[in-house]
């Protein structure tokens, strides 16, 4: 039975529509970073002192030192936001997971997918920023140690792939949101964004290698 | 030629207290431009009558007879057995109150959406009989009938990720319908009052972009371009009101 009266008028409030613009914008500002944050580490190929020079120039400056706790606090913020839409409750969980099943719709699958990397990258996510952010300087050698020691390696094999697939679809969803793009363009941007992700995993696994094989000073 | 097709139906009528859920199978031979619709109703006269589904335009016009067809809604009366595989699964659509078997009842939750959003051209103007009716750019009028088409079947709703976890969300159909009368220069009502109606976590923001609604609805209506224009539009309101530009 549904009932026909309402018992309250709520007062009018804009408070949905600005948390989902900080939750994009926090987003989007993510992804800015994070691609930033690929050409920083893959510095690396080039040689770990091209590497070294630009983790010196940013510490000189004190970008580094205050621009990691601001990307950190952003991190949170974005948590914060997005964690509104992630179903908790078991009952909505088991809805989703069989809409999801039943549906086989790609669009849906991306959703979900954005939810679970989601809480993979807040755990690991935090994890990473810790340890670099109490270890200044930053150097390509004591990186190269890191991913040498065996632990790290495998950390950042499971981090790079769900970082990468939390920003496409990200930036795709963003787009296709905020009618940025329509229906027309729906099919090539998403192409764009499967290259785009590609591309940025298979950089990281070249960085990760370079890593790998860098001779440590003894 | 004649595929043997078999039906895995939904069974279930909660009126009667000694039924319970269930999946009943159906073996049927297919016949040339057999739609779903021919194929329940030879079902029901020639198999069980008892099978309860909607129908009444059998022409994808009045939205009567959307069902989870293979996991997908759709139009039952346009869904031709020809483009489905052999074994065929029928579920009713989620969301809605369920009638019995493959019915569900669209109308309320319809008649309640339509009264949420207000979905009336809003004006102070009396109506006057004599007067010749107000003339309406042609490009325009076009543009309106677009998402006029909405024929109301609830495919859309039955395929959003955030309609199926949240029964106060309010689903692409009801955005469309707002957009509809936002675009009518009828429609005397400000930004601020769709606002009101729209901008909330149960209207624009709360929507997902996850575009079910979008890749399902059975009369292509623009549903990802309304629901983006509609965000966009709602948020630079809230922006405007935040630094009081008019
Ligand atoms: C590397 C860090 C991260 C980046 C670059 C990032 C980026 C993004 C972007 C761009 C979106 C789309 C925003 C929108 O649809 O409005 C998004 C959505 C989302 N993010 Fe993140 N995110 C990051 C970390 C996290 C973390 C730690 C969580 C933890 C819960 C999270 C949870 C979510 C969820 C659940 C959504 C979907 C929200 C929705 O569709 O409305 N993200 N993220
Ligand atoms: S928008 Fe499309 S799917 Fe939704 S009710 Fe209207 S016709 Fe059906
Ligand atoms: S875009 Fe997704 S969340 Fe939004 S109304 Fe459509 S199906 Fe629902
Ligand atoms: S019977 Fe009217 S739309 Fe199918």
């Amino acid at each position: 039975m549904t009932i026909d009266i309402t018992m309250y008028v709520r007062a009018p409030s804009r408070i949905s529509a600005y948390l989902d613009w900080l939750q994009m914008l926090t987003g989007a500002g993510l992804i800015l970073f994070m691609w930033s944050h690929m050409i920083m580490v893959s510095s690396v190929i080039l040689g770990p002192g091209v590497m070294n020079a630009l983790a010196e120039f940013l510490e000189e400056y004190y970008m580094a030192q205050v621009g990691g706790p601001i990307v950190a606090f952003i991190f949170l913020l974005h948590f914060v936001l997005a964690a509104r839409k992630v179903p908790f409750r078991a009952e909505q969980q088991s809805t989703v997971w069989k809409l999801s099943r039943q549906l086989r719709h790609t669009d849906t699958w991306l959703w979900m997918i954005q939810a679970f990397t989601a809480m993979i990258i807040l755990i690991m996510g935090s994890a990473h920023m810790w340890t670099v952010l109490s270890d200044f300087p930053i150097t390509a050698a004591k990186s190269a140690a890191r991913v040498q020691g065996g632990f790290w390696l495998v950390f950042y094999l499971i981090l790079l792939p769900m970082v990468e697939l939390h920003v496409g679809i990200g930036f795709y969803r963003i787009a296709v949101k905020w009618g940025f793009i329509r229906r027309k363009g729906r099919k090539g941007f998403k192409r764009f964004e499967n290259i785009l992700t590609a591309i940025f995993i298979v950089i990281g696994l070249v960085t990760l290698a370079r890593f790998w094989f860098l001779a440590l000073p003894k | 030629m004649g595929r043997k097709l078999k039906f895995n139906i939904f069974r279930y009528n909660p009126q009667d207290p000694d039924s319970v859920p269930h999946t009943d199978t159906f073996q049927l031979e297919e016949t040339e431009s057999m739609t779903l619709f021919i194929a329940l109703t030879q079902i029901r006269e020639e198999q069980d009558p008892s099978l309860q589904f909607d129908f009444c335009c059998r022409a994808g016009i009045c939205g009567a007879c959307a069902m989870i067809i293979n996991g997908r809604p759709n139009l039952a009366c346009k869904t031709l057995t020809d483009d489905l595989p052999a074994e065929i699964t029928l579920m009713p659509l989620p969301i809605f109150k369920l009638i019995g078997d493959l019915s569900v009842d669209t109308g309320t939750w319809f008649r309640e959406m339509n009264e949420n959003v207000e979905s009336w051209v809003h004006t102070s103007k009396t109506f006057d009989l004599e007067a010749e009716e107000e003339r309406m750019d042609n490009s325009l009028a076009e543009e309106i009938y677009e998402l006029e088409r909405c024929v109301e079947c609830g495919c859309c709703v039955a395929a959003c990720g955030t309609a199926n976890m949240r029964e106060d969300f309010v689903g692409a159909v009801a955005m469309n319908r707002i957009a509809r009368f936002m675009m009518d220069p009828r429609d005397q009502r400000t930004g601020s009052e769709y606002f009101e109606v729209i901008g909330t976590d149960e209207g624009i923001f709360g929507c997902m972009g996850l575009l079910g609604c979008e890749d399902v609805c059975p009369k292509q209506l623009p549903l990802q371009d309304q629901l983006g224009i509609l965000r966009l539009k709602m948020g630079w309101s809230a922006i405007k009101h935040l630094f009081r530009i008019k």
